[in-house]
């Protein structure tokens, strides 16, 4: 049994106002405990795998000078700093 | 003006001086101001495609160098960039955010002379299977306009099928490209993974995910995927596909080919019409010189929950960097503090955009990581085991695209989990990172079915010759719009 | 008994370019957010490219510093939300999966103290913050995102260190050892961070972190360990904590909890191949590394009968080591050892002197041949080199410009030994009775040809007159 309160705590970790608590929460909790079937499956033999590549394809080293202008199509504030909420 | 021609046909005519590209280029955006307005395939449109088309025409009558692609008009789902356009995502949260650089796709499409037509509409972020989550508004179905047209590329989908462009290049994640072609009745492909570039798609799931070109025969896409496939080195996932030529051979049959039936994509679960749809394919592919049998995959039941543990992972993450503060829309942070402006600022995000971030926030969490993120990797890694040895008896493996017909709007958005369920016999292709096709096969009662061929990785060329053979054994009504 | 672990970060600044970009690594010339692009800044839809030459640098660290180095290596994002951070994630490495950071299970050796290296691994720098305003109402954040991407070693060594003073110790070899190898400029404001855990007998681990210096962390350590003996003097629990140097208070601070709350979500970075890195690559990084610093100083000592101390001098300095490696011939060495250890140095002595010196290895190795042949006294070489240091003039224009030249010539010294020998009368019967003291007057006949008078020579002829 998935915990509400833990799913509201989870959402404050991602940043999520959850202003309407209950359809959010009873969904998500509804999608855990579908997740659930994962429990029915053997998977002590399995290993996490991924792609690969060799030192050789990777990017060379090299200095490119970009578009001064990014920071223009961004906000910024004077002298281009961008600006964040005051922190606490 | 027919607009219900394919890419080949049209770049012939073109070459031929029967057609110029102005003219089919008008009749198309006449077309868009006909029938968008009911289709609401397109969230934004290019003002500039005449004056594309009027170049190219001219290229053509000095003599000049013409791309590959002759300008055939091709739409692009809104979570590809394009610089100086808006792209969305079909998000409330992006709805000021001008891309500053282009795809590579994009840039691949351009040099050959394609016109973009504009972007399409999607479910937000590409998360859904039907594109009510799109925050301006859903697409239909051209089919029937009462209809969901799928998702999460429904526009995409739409926009071909309603002649609204000769292509499109949608997303897909777990079905997204799929599945709204097999909805309305077009050609979907999901490569490889690694075969298209990702560079200039706004991520979702970025482990799985791909491009895929929608057309309306199959020929049409190994043509569009000879144009956007092949190693990029602004994207270090993709491989190299050795210039593979997907149109070449596409025609050579399917002649003693051996297909695996999976057991647990065709058994309950499908609607009656999909199920002797499916039976009716069994039998076309035998007639082809192939032969069939059913293969189990015991895996398959545990994916959709592996699936979207997976994606809503990499979502939490991708999604992270929506705060509002580099980019995004106008709200002034005076008076915030930082934790409250962001959570202020997300707000924006849509209902299931907000539900996959909570989850991505949950599965992988220190507490809960080893018993859904970790088992879900797993389930992954035993899933590719598993095709990989039916590979090594079949060379493809088939069943329906989606278990129903396109539905209703409003009928399914209620349950979550019936939803998560209609991406049963697509993420496997995702999880696997095989390539799969989508083959519009049969309209029933006016709702389309298609049937998906899974390939092994790197096979998309035999792929698309068991696309082709099927598409030759299918008749099919045309769109009623 | 006290321990203290250290947490080292250290930029790599002399890649050309960040770890998954082509902006600059070395963000200091630009202003604010000119050194961006789609990839640092982490716009939607941009992908990271992994730095190849990073890789090289990151592996080579490990091995110089004795580590086991993997197969393979891997990328995992690390989730959190902070303005520094363009994507809310920052890209890192783990060994979750296996060992999967570019190395692990080295040690260094502190003056007989073997330091345990647990962990090295490659990771992203995040942007740059400037508070603003004085009232906490008017107070600002600003970003400057010029230094995210940047190519970071984070160095994590086990709680080995028994006190601040072996720290230091530490912290100069490792500086030494990372410019010796090339990768790094330690010397450069910002350039190498650290952070430490202390605890102290009996009692619980603290974290301390937000220290901008080496100078600040051996004041933070020496704060720290006393905060903790006073709480444990007075029977009080040491908590188990992360705090932070206030470096106004000159203070350590405990950190909200926040801290605790935090979760990051660890998953791999899957837009990222893992990176095979063979036996027979790793080989062959290492044999193309620079020699190390250890190595240099014996075969400084064993090959050119360089004295131990000057040659630990020679091999620590990288601008030593170079200036000396040019200079010498196989006969000349120890003269070029000791002339750059004793005169040189106090000309040379700052990252500033050293960047406006024109001094060059040509320069040392003609004014050794030029007291060796007697043309320049070992006294007079020293106003050469700073003259040199200066304005790079070559040896040959100084000795007639600065008439540095040596004098030889046996009369014109006996006539300037005379001349002492009339000055210095009481001398003179000193030395006649005491032959020690006959310095002194080779001394004054040294001080009045400011120093070119052949010493020898000198010396010869006193002798002599004194009879």
């Amino acid at each position: 049994m998935v915990d509400e309160e833990e799913i509201i705590r989870v959402a404050k970790l991602m940043k999520i106002d959850l202003e309407d608590h209950t359809e959010h929460v009873s969904r998500v909790k509804k999608m855990l405990e579908y997740f659930d079937i994962l429990d029915q499956i053997d998977l002590s033999s399995e290993e996490i795998t991924s792609q690969e590549k060799t030192l050789a394809e990777l990017r060379k080293d090299e200095f490119i000078p970009n578009d001064k202008k990014l920071i223009d199509s961004l906000k910024n504030f004077r002298e281009h700093y961008v600006r964040a909420p005051k922190m606490n | 003006m027919n607009l219900k021609t394919s890419i080949l046909d049209y770049i012939n005519d073109v070459k031929s001086g029967s057609l110029t590209v102005e003219e089919f280029t008008s009749a198309t955006i006449q077309r868009i101001k006909d029938v968008d307005g009911d289709v609401h395939a397109y969230l934004s449109l290019n003002e500039s495609a005449i004056d594309n088309a009027k170049s190219i025409d001219k290229k053509i009558s000095t003599g000049e160098k013409v791309g590959a692609c002759y300008g055939f008009p091709i739409s692009i789902k809104d979570n590809i960039c394009i610089t100086g356009t808006k792209t969305t995502c079909a998000s409330k949260i992006l709805e000021n955010f001008v891309a500053p650089y282009t795809a590579t796709v994009v840039n691949k499409l351009q040099n050959e002379d394609a016109i973009i037509t504009g972007k399409t509409n999607l479910d937000e972020f590409a998360m859904g299977l039907t594109t009510e989550f799109s925050a301006y508004g859903p697409t239909k179905n051209p089919w029937n306009l009462k209809y969901v047209p799928g998702g999460s590329s429904g526009g995409s989908a739409a926009s071909v099928a309603a002649d609204e462009c000769l292509a499109s290049l949608g997303s897909d994640t777990g079905g997204s490209v799929r599945n709204p072609a097999s909805f309305c009745s077009v050609v979907g492909l999901k490569p490889t993974y690694g075969l298209i570039s990702r560079y200039g798609l706004i991520s979702y799931a970025n482990s799985i995910e791909q491009i895929g070109p929608m057309t309306k025969t199959v020929k049409d896409c190994g043509f569009l995927l000879n144009i956007i496939a092949g190693q990029d080195s602004n994207d270090d996932t993709t491989i190299d596909n050795k210039q593979s030529d997907y149109l070449k051979n596409i025609e050579d049959g399917i002649e003693g080919k051996k297909i695996g039936i999976i057991k647990e994509m065709t058994s309950d679960g499908l609607s009656p019409e999909v199920s002797s749809a499916t039976k009716e394919a069994i039998q076309d592919f035998e007639k082809l010189g192939a032969n069939c049998e059913e293969v189990s995959l015991p895996t398959i039941p545990y994916t959709v929950a592996a699936y979207y543990t997976i994606t809503s992972t990499e979502a939490g993450s991708n999604l992270a960097r929506y705060d509002n503060i580099r980019y995004g829309y106008d709200l002034d942070s005076e008076g915030y503090e930082y934790n409250s402006y962001i959570s202020k600022s997300r707000t924006k995000f849509g209902p299931e955009v907000i539900r996959r971030i909570i989850l991505g926030g949950f599965v992988p969490s220190a507490g809960h990581a080893g018993k859904y993120f970790l088992k879900a990797l797993k389930v992954k890694s035993k899933l590719t085991s598993e095709v990989n040895s039916a590979f090594e008896k079949y060379d493809f493996l088939i069943a329906p695209t989606a278990p129903v017909q396109p539905f209703q709007f409003g009928e399914k958005i209620d349950d979550p989990i019936t939803l998560m369920l209609l991406d049963y016999n697509t993420v496997t292709a995702n999880l696997t990172g095989k390539p799969a096709i989508s083959v519009p096969y049969r309209v029933v009662d006016g709702l389309p079915i298609g049937m998906q061929i899974m390939g092994n990785s790197l096979k998309e060329e035999s792929l698309l010759q068991a696309a082709y053979a099927l598409e030759s054994k299918t008749e099919l009504p045309e769109v009623p719009l | 008994m006290t321990k203290i672990g250290l947490e080292i970060h250290c930029q790599l600044t002399k890649l050309e370019s960040k770890l998954f970009c082509s902006c600059k690594a070395n963000y200091r010339e630009f202003e604010p957010n000119h050194n961006i692009c789609p990839i640092c800044m982490g716009l939607p839809g941009s992908l990271p490219r992994l730095n190849q030459k990073a890789v090289e640098s990151a592996t080579s660290i490990a091995m110089a510093l004795s580590c086991e180095t993997p197969e393979k290596i891997a990328f995992f994002r690390k989730n959190y939300f902070y303005p520094d951070l363009p994507k809310n994630f920052q890209i890192t490495q783990l060994n979750v999966y296996g060992d999967m950071s570019v190395g692990g299970e080295g040690h260094v050796d502190v003056k007989g103290k073997k330091i345990k290296i647990r962990r090295i691994q490659l990771e992203e720098d995040p942007g740059r913050l400037i508070y603003e305003g004085e009232s906490e109402r008017t107070k600002i954040t600003l970003v400057d995102y010029n230094r995210a991407g940047t190519p970071l070693v984070e160095i994590v060594t086990d709680p080995d260190f028994e006190n601040p003073r072996q720290v230091r110790i530490f912290l100069n070899i490792l500086s030494d050892l990372l410019e010796n190898l090339g990768v790094a400029e330690p010397g450069l404001e910002g350039a190498m961070r650290a952070d430490g855990n202390v605890s102290i007998e009996g009692g619980n681990k603290v974290e301390v972190k937000n220290i901008n210096s080496f100078h600040d962390l051996e004041k933070a350590l020496h704060f720290e360990i006393t905060r903790q003996q006073s709480l444990s003097e007075r029977g009080i629990e040491i908590s188990q904590e992360t705090r932070h140097w206030d470096d106004k208070r000159k203070i350590t601070v405990s950190s909200r909890s926040k801290e605790e709350d935090q979760d990051y979500r660890y998953f791999l970075e899957n837009d990222i191949p893992w990176v095979k890195i063979p036996q027979e690559t790793r080989d062959s990084l290492k044999k193309n590394m620079p020699e190390s610093i250890s190595s240099k100083k014996e075969r400084f000592v064993a090959k050119f009968n360089i004295a131990p101390q000057v040659a630990d001098i020679l091999a620590s300095d990288k601008y030593y080591s170079d200036l000396f490696e040019n200079a010498h011939s196989d006969s000349d060495a120890k003269d070029i050892a000791n002339l750059i250890t004793t005169d040189l140095m106090g000309f040379v002595d700052t990252k500033e002197k050293r960047e406006e010196s024109k001094l060059t290895s040509q320069h040392l190795s003609d004014l050794i041949t030029a007291i060796n042949d007697k043309t320049l006294t070992r006294t007079s070489s020293k106003t050469a080199l700073q003259e040199i240091v200066k304005s790079g003039k070559s040896v040959k224009e100084l000795l007639t410009e600065m008439d540095l030249g040596q004098v030889s010539d046996s009369s014109e010294i006996e006539s300037i030994i005379m001349q002492v020998f009339e000055e210095e009368k009481q001398a003179v019967l000193d030395a006649k009775e005491n032959p020690e003291t006959v310095n002194y007057l080779v001394g004054k006949v040294m001080q009045k040809t400011k120093g070119k008078a052949d010493p020898t020579k000198t010396l010869e002829l006193i002798k002599s007159k004194l009879g």
